[in-house]
């Protein structure tokens, strides 16, 4: 291609570049078109062999012409030029060569084809594995296509959801008027169409009794709702569909900050009117640039008034192409040959020579221009000069989506093509889709090493016939060994091609070699699309705590602990976190300190049938308890497996608060959910979860009663006793529990007040000597005193008796779990079980596996490794084999990963005030 | 002139979750002579000056405002919990409240299945929130106090969109 393929009117107002090259396009051009207007028509290099290739299509089935658009995070790379409208300042860089797109050193690899064919990476697995480690690195490097930012993508997006009765996706002339009549009818209609303006078919082959834009605002003004620039790309069940609906062009810095939405729509009925996508031709070269699709190229005459080629082959096996023949007559084009395959044909346009029997075998050219088609006419050879050749090798209907409805597809053989046939859903396909134009089955002329069927992965008909060869004869091995119909297009101009060679092949017909699956999306979507609003961090809200702003005037080292925000520690003077939380820990062993706690799972259950519930959720009685009293419980699975632990209170007669732990509060509303509603949905009693309601205050130490005494001046209650209080004027629930080992408090509040009391508690706590601590020193102090955690120690394998907690169960069973337990191998004395390590030399490394000496198996892991808070001394939890019996032993602490080790004695898990007179007043 | 779609966080108010377990039809009875209203169907709300009670689930009720004569109706039938302290209510008004509430959201919310005094527990990007229709022009939305400030953010970042 040489020069500019368009005349200039003026209206060529809007500039791009084009690897860094500035152009100007016209408004409603694509990128594509902009190109050929422009005379480019180098736009890309193949993935494998770096082919100079061009542009094919007009449409989303582009498989060459792919681009990195945009600057920044903002970048799209394998973008389709041929999908992308172009808007001022339109940055698009060429892909996949190196030094530039004309030069391309890589492009040495198509010399190197014979050994590069079908499946040849999996050849490299034969032989020495050293060979491998050498092809490895060369493989890994020519990986991939194009370059996916490194920068944040700075767009939003958006995710919506869509309703209606009728869903028409297509607004060609077919999609158009079901639409219309259906919106007359009275139905809530959405009409979705991919390109920018309606049309589809009619932008191309225009019917002056067909106003598009007319019929889409009479579909408006019936209350209907028509997106452009929207692709249906999956069709789920119950007539669920996603569509992706682009906000802004790629690389597009968007008007309200959002590049995307993705609409997920529940639809009535589903009408597909999709159309056709056109096949190529199989021929030597066929992935020149100035070889391109009949329909595009009457596509770029007639919507964008761009003419691709001036001297102009056309090669077809149907009657369609006779229509671009005409339309680039019209434009002022010399066709200088259409080639028919078949034997007769309709009239072709003046000054047209037809040639029957007639296939292109090869494209010759220079600099990246086309110059030469050689044609087999009659058993002849016969070259003609041209600088395009449009091919048509038949229409594929776009049943894509009819599949993913789980619906059949019937051979056509007339058209050679698949065509939409029953499918299960609430779903119909109309138009062209279900009467592509006969296009009869014509062998393919020209060096089949040469003939590319998969123009995106380099397949090319000698590939499938390798395959054939080496033995893989279903289509699905056959896709995944040439890796044909992969890759961002998926295959939709090369499928039938191949499946076509296939059949041959095996000798049977086109139906009969099977089809491979067609599954969403349609077309790419982003990953921002998928991910969705940029309003979430790492993909989910933050859950924040009542008290979140308060923790941040400290400036505290947050936490993520599931989806909250956690202060871990409150340095000051520069502290270290190990240094801040060491000092935090000491402070609540030796004076007092608070903590927040509110994450807490929290349930409120009444009623007088609550203990009874109680009793089926928690392994440990809850009946017994009188009223202000508590206790500690875990809860099990089915299996026997203790899943969470917390504490119980009997706030009233008939009126109990049980908490659990943070990490596992939703999944215990789901367990008591399920347990009150399916399991025993007789017992009178309610269940409400209050986590949220309620924040929570840690205070512990042993100034901590002094403190609170002082703050609501009544004696508070001993340890695991319950008393409602008032602090500041504000009531709270005071529950006598502790898990750092001292006298401790849990303070419950409602969190619309919890500020306040949060404020009087910490100015007491630090007028008494004592300070906020944070996660990590709840960690110390939690460690040391031997209480375990869930997501630690009860990992989901462990059982009461592993973790020292059978005496705790509620002998009458009865609870959920019991029967579980009952099992003899839960009983087994070689089973993991909770101990203590002191170190005797060096760090215990957390996560360290336990062995008896090196080169012998792992007989447990360290589930949590701290030091101990006032004397100093590296001290664990662990799990280990029949570890209740085994204190005393020596044993090896080792990390392969982190290079660490340590020599350890294994003792009781619990290191600090075992007689547990520290609770005591 | 159009009134924009708003966003209000609105002041705490009291809360509470109100359970029936059992005699379901005589609590009706009571309920409806008490408060001179029925108990509301699934996904319905009634109201009076004093409260308004909105049904959720089969056997939950959402109360919101004073709850001191619906106390007295329950007797070992039911339970009142106080559930205010989690919950942040806002107000979404205008003519794109809707809309609004199809950004990241799963279900109809045209006026056709989701009329005035019509309830919704629902999600909303992925958070659990509940819904009440107080009039055409707005709804009410009762998020977890955890998620508010966030779910705030993503309606604000969203209004732009609204009509777009």
């Amino acid at each position: 291609m040489s020069g500019p393929m368009r005349i200039a009117t003026g209206d060529e107002t809007i500039p791009f570049t084009f690897d860094g090259t500035t152009y100007h396009a016209r408004p409603g051009d694509t990128l594509a078109a902009a190109l050929l207007a422009n005379g480019v028509g180098l736009v890309g290099r193949s993935f494998k062999y770096h082919r100079p290739r061009g542009i094919m299509t007009a449409g989303i089935e582009e498989p060459n012409a792919l681009v990195t658009v945009g600057k920044g995070g903002r970048a799209e790379p394998n973008t389709r030029a041929t999908d992308l409208f172009v808007y001022p300042g339109m940055v698009a860089m060429s892909q996949n060569r190196w030094p530039s797109l004309s030069f391309d050193v890589a492009s040495i690899f198509g010399l190197a084809a014979p050994a590069l064919s079908a499946g040849f990476y999996y050849k490299t697995f034969f032989g020495p594995a050293k060979h491998w480690m050498l092809y490895e690195g060369f493989i890994r490097r020519a990986a991939g296509l194009g370059n996916a930012p490194t920068e944040p993508d700075p767009d939003n997006f958006s995710q919506r959801a869509g309703f209606c009765e009728v869903l028409v996706v297509g607004a060609g002339p077919a999609g158009l008027k079901a639409a219309l009549e259906a919106a007359e009818a009275g139905k809530r209609v959405m009409l979705v169409e991919q390109d920018a303006v309606p049309g589809g078919s009619l932008l191309r082959d225009p019917d002056p009794s067909i106003d598009p834009a007319a019929m889409v605002e009479k579909i408006k003004a019936l209350g209907g709702l028509v997106l452009l620039r929207t692709t249906a790309s999956g069709y789920w069940d119950h007539n669920f569909l996603t569509l992706t609906q682009r906000l802004a062009e790629p690389g597009e810095v968007p008007a309200h900050g959002f590049a995307q939405r993705l609409w997920h729509v529940r639809a009535g009925r589903v009408v597909l009117a999709t159309g056709l996508i056109e096949r190529p031709v199989p021929f030597a070269n066929n992935d020149h640039p100035g070889v391109m699709l009949s329909q595009a190229v009457r596509s770029y005459v007639r919507r964008w008034g761009v003419l691709p080629g001036k001297r102009v082959v056309i090669a077809t096996n149907n009657d369609d192409a006779y229509l671009t023949a005409a339309a680039l007559v019209a434009a002022g084009a010399e066709v200088v040959a259409l080639l028919d395959a078949r034997a007769t044909g309709p009239a072709a346009p003046a000054g047209v020579t037809v040639y029957h029997d007639a296939r292109p075998s090869s494209v010759t050219g220079r600099k990246h221009a086309l110059r030469k088609v050689t044609a087999l006419i009659g058993g002849s050879e016969q070259s003609f000069d041209a600088d395009l050749i449009a091919v048509s090798g038949g229409f594929v209907p776009v049943s894509h989506l009819h599949m993913q409805a789980g619906g059949k597809l019937e051979w056509n053989e007339e058209a050679q093509a698949f065509i939409p046939g029953g499918t299960p859903q609430a779903c119909e396909t109309i138009g062209s889709a279900l009467s592509p134009p006969p296009a009869p089955a014509v062998a393919p002329a020209g060096k089949a090493k040469k003939s590319f069927v998969d123009f995106q992965n380099d397949v090319s008909l000698a590939d499938i016939d390798l395959a054939w060869q080496e033995g893989y004869r279903s289509v699905e091995h056959l896709k995944r060994y040439t890796t044909l119909g992969m890759a961002t297009d998926q295959g939709k101009t090369s499928n039938m091609v191949a499946l076509s060679r296939l059949a041959e092949k095996q000798g049977v017909t086109v139906p009969e070699a099977g089809l491979t699956t067609f599954r969403p999306p349609f077309t790419p979507v982003t990953m921002g699309l998928l991910a969705g609003a940029g309003a979430r961090n790492a993909g989910a809200h933050v859950r924040r705590i009542p008290l979140h702003g308060l923790h941040e005037a400290h400036d505290p080292i947050w936490q993520p602990l599931g989806y909250w925000f956690r202060p871990r520690a409150y340095p000051v003077n520069g502290e270290s976190l190990q240094q801040a939380a060491l000092r935090e820990a000491r402070t609540v062993r030796t004076v007092a300190g608070l903590s927040d706690v509110s994450t807490l799972g929290k349930f409120e259950v009444s009623g007088p049938d609550a203990a009874a519930l109680l009793e089926l959720v928690c392994a440990t009685t809850v009946g017994k308890l009188a009223v202000g009293r508590g206790r500690y419980t875990f809860m099990c699975r089915e299996d026997g497996m203790v899943s969470d632990d917390g504490t119980v209170w009997r706030l009233a007669q008939n009126r109990y608060l049980l908490t659990s732990s943070t990490g596992g509060a939703d999944r215990m509303a789901h367990f008591i959910s399920y347990v009150r509603n399916s399991l025993r949905p007789d017992l009178k009693c309610s269940v409400v979860n209050v986590q949220e309601h309620y924040a929570g205050i840690a205070l512990a130490g042993p100034r901590a009663r002094a403190i609170l005494a002082a703050l609501t001046g009544a004696e508070p209650p001993r340890h695991m006793g319950y008393a409602p209080a008032t602090i500041v004027g504000v009531p709270v629930h005071v529950l006598a529990a502790s898990y750092s080992g001292e006298r401790a408090f849990e303070i419950h509040v409602e969190a619309t007040h919890a500020a306040k009391v949060w404020r009087v508690i910490e100015a007491a706590t630090r007028a008494e000597g004592g300070a906020p601590y944070g996660l990590e020193a709840m960690e110390l102090l939690r460690i040391e005193k031997g209480h375990v955690v869930v997501g630690g120690e009860v990992d989901g394998r462990s059982t009461p008796q592993d973790l020292g907690l059978a005496g705790m169960l509620n002998k009458a069973g009865g609870f959920i779990g019991a029967a579980g337990l009952t099992r003899p191998a839960l009983s087994a004395p070689n089973r993991n079980n909770l101990v203590g390590l002191i170190s005797l030399e060096g760090a215990i490394p957390e996560g360290g596996m336990l062995i008896g000496r090196a080169g012998t198996s792992p007989q447990g892991h360290v589930t949590a490794a701290a030091r101990r808070i006032l004397e100093g001394g590296a001290i664990a939890l662990a799990l280990l084999e029949g570890g209740h019996k085994r204190h005393g032993e020596e044993l090896t602490v080792t990390s392969p990963t982190r290079g660490e080790k340590a020599r350890v004695r294994v003792t009781s898990p619990h290191f600090y005030d075992t007689a547990g007179e520290r609770y005591r007043d | 002139m159009t009134e924009p779609t708003s966003i209000i966080a609105l002041p705490a108010a009291p809360l509470h979750a109100l359970e029936i377990w059992s005699n379901p039809q005589a609590v009706a009875v009571r309920v409806h002579k008490a408060l001179d209203f029925a108990l509301p169907a699934m996904n319905r709300s009634a109201s009076n000056a004093a409260i308004t009670l909105m049904r959720f689930e089969p056997t939950v009720w959402l109360a919101e405002g004073d709850i001191s004569v619906l106390a007295d109706t329950l007797g070992d039938d039911g339970a009142l919990t106080a559930i205010g302290g989690g919950l942040v209510r806002f107000r979404l008004a205008g003519p794109g409240w809707r809309e609004l509430l199809l950004e990241g959201g799963v279900f109809d919310t045209s006026a056709a299945v989701f009329p005035v005094g019509a309830t919704a527990a629902t999600v909303i990007d992925h958070v659990g929130v509940r819904l009440w229709v107080e009039s055409e022009d707005a709804c009410i939305a009762y998020v977890p106090s955890s998620f508010a400030q966030s779910l705030h953010h993503f309606w604000e970042e969203a209004l732009p969109l609204i009509g777009a």
